[in-house]
């Protein structure tokens, strides 16, 4: 009886074994794609080891979609257009896909379609524009109490080209509790035309990861990366006149632009209405208003929503009442938005009540 | 009750540094299940349900976003305001989309209470009746929730 029952073990042993085998050998020769070959827009053709995401395989070949969480599956971002070779269209993409872009068939979110076979994408010819940068720290300034000024060089030799009002997505190292890194977008707030480094301004967040990094632990001569540039929020070659609202760590892209057009020569009439709650959320109010000497017709308006008594003589409460005193012809004007969605929503709204065309209102919203 | 691996792998990513800098679950070595109901039962004996409060906290949430940089007053009692910041957050639980991250402040002023949540709050006490851990930084007490979101 014992005999036989160990004989059984032995048996059972010996196929779990014979099992396993075949299992890791199956696994080896069925998940070897081999190499594929990744056609962009008919233009460019990567070849790549099959088997990882297209974000993943773009990437490795410096080819960067935007991408909020890390090839997650959970932020939507990476979508692209794939016309074959993608497989089919999988539970995890549909909840982040429109109606439209169901319905259109071929949009894909990059970071869950699989590299199997030969695979023909398109996607913007921007995005070719995008690289990694590593850069060193080389300025770290406290413009508030809880917003920095972070200024990034260049490794010697690297330039970036980006346009006024776009953002790059910093990388963080593992930290503290943080055993992984992170990717966050931050708008860049230097202008184009310094082309060896970048400045980004970033504001403190609770619970915010690449923020208490950057905050707490990032220290001049410190090495990042970053990838970059991204977006669509820039100044419109125009005659018209601009309005600029932002609030908080939404002065970064606007900084740009004005910086930028500072270099550049500009006689538009411009208005930046710049939304804080106290005198203590003020910053770089000297810089911004040295422009009114730079530019023929430009005002900056600080507003205040809740002063501390005897503390602030200049606008208070919302921003928005503030716009009919400068707005000169509503179809000819054009406005830059940054800030939280709440501050998009409700300055949009009052600027379409003023006449400025909704197509004419470009903004940058958190998140 | 031991954990699935399912719980597991959402205990994972509750854990410090993963989605925020301090995680989901404070202190609290009790398993997903037993936080949740504990928190329910609590919810229970109030006469209060998730969805209860899941509509409130909406509604206030709301009716203060778009007052960006100031409080608003609600139903005389309420002072509300709720605050943006760059970026969103997916959830612990594996939902796909990604959720605002916003804090909205409400002070009752009758009852002198003051409580806080996030977007993410009010999303996994809809979808998971989850208070967060004890200890966690946006843990949110049942009861002291139920005091300062009702008259």
């Amino acid at each position: 009886m014992i005999v036989q029952i160990i004989k059984d073990i032995v048996s059972l042993s010996v196929i779990s074994g014979i099992l396993a085998v075949l299992m890791v050998l199956a696994q080896k020769w069925l998940s070897n794609y081999g190499d594929c070959k990744i056609d962009i827009n008919g233009k460019r053709e990567l070849t790549v080891k099959g088997g990882n995401n297209l974000l993943s395989s773009l990437g490795d070949k410096q080819v960067f979609l935007p991408s909020a969480c890390g090839g997650r599956g959970s932020c939507g971002a990476c979508k692209c257009k794939v016309i074959s070779g993608g497989g089919p269209l999988l539970p995890t993409e549909k909840p982040l896909l429109s109606a439209a872009e169901l319905k259109e068939g071929d949009i894909r979110l990059a970071c869950q379609v699989k590299v199997k076979s030969d695979i023909h994408i398109e996607i913007p010819a921007s995005i070719f524009n995008i690289r990694r940068y590593n850069a060193t720290i080389a300025e770290i300034i406290d413009y508030t109490y809880d917003i920095k000024g972070v200024l990034f060089k260049f490794e010697p030799g690297d330039k970036i080209d980006f346009l006024a009002g776009q953002y790059v997505q910093l990388e963080t190292q593992p930290y503290a509790k943080v055993k992984q890194k992170v990717v966050r977008a931050y708008s860049i707030s230097s202008k184009p035309e310094m082309n060896d480094a970048l400045q980004l301004i970033i504001r403190l967040v609770p619970e915010g990861i690449c923020t208490t990094w950057v905050h707490q632990y990032l220290k001049v001569g410190d090495k990042v990366s970053m990838t970059g540039p991204y977006g669509e929020f820039y100044i419109r070659d125009t005659e018209a006149d601009i309005i600029f609202v932002a609030g908080g760590s939404g002065k970064a892209p606007i900084k740009s632009m004005l910086e930028h057009l500072a270099v550049v020569g500009c006689n538009r009439k411009m208005t930046y209405f710049f939304g804080a709650r106290t005198v203590k959320d003020l910053y770089l109010t000297e810089e911004m208003q040295s422009f009114e000497q730079v530019f023929p017709d430009f005002s900056y308006v600080p507003v205040l929503s809740s002063p501390e008594a005897g503390s602030w003589n200049g606008k208070t409460g919302f921003v928005m009442p503030y716009f009919k005193e400068v707005v000169r012809d509503a179809k000819q004007t054009e406005a830059y938005l940054c800030g939280s969605p709440g501050m998009i929503n409700a300055v949009t709204k009052a600027l379409i009540e003023l006449g400025v065309p909704k197509d004419k209102i470009y903004y940058d919203s958190f998140g | 009750m031991k954990e699935t691996p399912k719980e597991r792998r959402v205990r994972s990513r509750m854990q410090p540094g993963v989605i925020t800098l301090n995680g989901f679950l404070g202190k609290d070595k009790r398993t997903l299940n037993e936080i949740i109901e504990t928190d329910e039962r609590e919810l229970q004996s109030l006469n209060r349900t998730a969805e209860d409060l899941v509509q409130r906290m909406q509604g206030f949430t709301d009716a203060s976003f778009e007052s960006f940089t100031n409080s608003v007053l609600l139903e005389d009692i309420y002072e509300v305001e709720t605050e943006v910041v760059r970026g969103k957050l997916p959830c612990p639980f594996a939902h796909s989309g990604l959720v605002r991250k916003t804090i909205t402040t409400l002070t009752n002023r009758k009852k002198n209470l003051t409580v806080r949540w996030t977007a993410l709050n009010i999303h996994l006490i809809k979808e998971h009746h989850f208070f967060e851990g004890k200890g966690s930084t946006f843990r949110l007490d049942p009861t002291s929730l139920v005091a300062a979101l009702f008259d």
